[in-house]
């Protein structure tokens, strides 16, 4: 093949493709980039480095080894462009790269629909649902009413579904404000010690049900962090309820926190959930964070879940600036590991 | 179990703790794995991998036929050479507390530490020979 049938045959393509040298001028384009960028494209190129040079280093990044799989998105005057790095050239006239633009404009704004979407109907499920859980909360806590123990038993149950659906939507719920970037950590004063007071206090019935022991293992004398209380109780109401699925009767789960020092001064606060459950799979451990994704044990009590929770767990410690581990021993348990800094309120 | 010097690249914890478990049990274990942890203070999965062994401690000590209701006593010979048992201030007030008639559960409602931590000490104590837990 000689090199301008191989310049033919990138006009001939659909997707916009460029060479670019180092110092961000176009060596190549090919028909589809013209159609695309027109007259226009050097000032284009230049200006989608300058937006991305401060995130990443894009169009240096480039021209550096072992940064082969690069990709990246660049809104530009309203639209999308996904810019992948094709391959990279070296001639008589220096180093060059070729990179392929596709405009992604629609499948972002199909992507942003979706989320909307998503946010919308777990709203509108939430209510109903709320509805159903408070007429059987108050029903359940009739003693004078004497509810035969058939019925009793039905209404702990379908009790028992709501409370899991709730969750299921919970879980739907804080990923659409992830996806859509409305995932917003406040920033008040947090006492650590009390969130997991209450996330152990809100499934000790769980546990006492399934016959799990579930203890606290730390002191009064943690300290605070700022963040949001709310997201991290429910990251490690998430965490127990993981450990509550895997874990055998008898079996023990704990909920502890230890304060990394920097000579005197707390640093950071160290969160762990740790069950004696089945453990994960070697070859799982690494993906049990991403969303979607579930480890191959089965739950021991049913209910495949969103396999949005520890992803979830993810993104709240992540967004407090801190960051999660695993470790878990296959038939021994598991440990989720939580770090969080210990920042100085202003 | 052997811990190399700090090093880069983190040892793989899950099977080293496995084995060890396995061929040296879980006190065993736990002390390697403290001893680890001075080396590798900043690896986050080594402070779960010390939780797992913890906590197997601690499930061991509450399947006891009794649990929680079992009645922890002084061991004769902690009574005659309480000075050979090197207790640190958490254990000693712990030992403070066991007269022969409280139960862990209400060893565990008296004692100032964690639910956790009070058991974890109770099993050490009774690891040790410090005291006896009649089943």
């Amino acid at each position: 093949m000689n090199f301008a049938f191989a310049l033919e045959l990138l006009d001939q393509l659909p997707t916009p493709i460029a060479a670019i040298a180092e110092n961000g001028t176009i060596r190549y384009r090919n028909r589809a980039f013209n159609d695309a960028f027109g007259g226009d494209a050097i000032d284009w190129i230049r200006e989608a480095a300058r937006t991305v040079a401060g995130e990443r280093g894009w169009l240096q990044g480039f021209f550096l080894d072992g940064d082969e799989s690069r990709t990246i998105d660049v809104e530009i005057e309203g639209r999308v462009f996904r810019i992948d790095r094709i391959m990279h050239i070296k001639d008589e006239e220096g180093p060059a790269v070729t990179v392929s633009f596709e405009d992604v404009t629609q499948q972002r704004e199909a992507e942003q629909a979706k989320s909307d979407f998503t946010a919308q109907i777990v709203h509108d499920l939430r209510g109903p649902l709320s509805g159903i859980q408070g007429t059987l909360e108050f029903v359940l806590s009739q003693e004078g009413a004497k509810l035969e123990s058939l019925y009793a038993d039905l209404l702990q149950e379908a009790y028992r579904e709501t409370e899991r659906m709730m969750g299921l939507v919970n879980e739907i719920l804080d990923f659409s404000k992830i996806q859509s970037g409305a995932f917003i950590v406040e920033t008040e004063p947090v006492r650590v010690a009390g969130v997991l007071k209450r996330a152990v206090r809100s499934l000790q019935s769980v546990a006492a049900r399934d016959e799990i022991f579930l203890l606290s293992a730390h002191g009064r004398d943690v300290p605070q962090i700022i963040g949001s209380v709310e997201k991290l109780t429910q990251a490690v109401i998430n965490l127990i309820s993981n450990s509550l699925k895997f874990t055998p009767k008898k079996g023990l789960i704990s909920v502890g926190a230890q304060i990394v020092r920097n000579g005197d001064a707390p640093e950071a606060i160290v969160i762990t959930v740790t069950d004696t459950g089945m453990g994960i799979r070697a070859e799982d451990v690494d993906k049990i964070f991403q969303k979607y994704k579930q480890s191959g044990t089965k739950s021991l009590r049913g209910g495949g879940g969103t396999g949005l929770g520890l992803y979830i767990v993810k993104q709240v410690v992540e967004a407090h600036g801190g960051e999660v581990s695993v470790a878990s021993i296959e038939g021994v348990g598991t440990s989720m590991v939580l770090r969080l800094p210990v920042k100085r309120a202003a | 179990m052997s811990v190399s010097p700090v090093s880069s690249t983190r040892p793989d914890w899950a099977r080293l703790v496995g084995e060890s478990m396995k061929q040296h049990g879980v006190w065993h274990t736990y002390t390697k794995l403290l001893e680890a942890r001075r080396q590798y203070p900043d690896d986050l999965a080594l402070r779960g991998y010390v939780e797992i062994v913890r906590n197997g401690i601690v499930r061991d000590f509450l399947s006891h036929p009794r649990g929680l209701q079992a009645v922890p006593k002084l061991s004769a010979d902690f009574l005659s050479h309480f000075d050979r048992f090197n207790l640190n201030a958490q254990e000693g007030y712990l030992v403070s507390l066991i007269d022969g008639r409280l139960a862990v559960q209400k060893l565990m409602i008296l004692s100032p530490f964690d639910p956790f931590t009070t058991i974890f000490i109770l099993a050490k104590l009774e690891h040790e020979q410090a005291i006896v837990v009649p089943q």
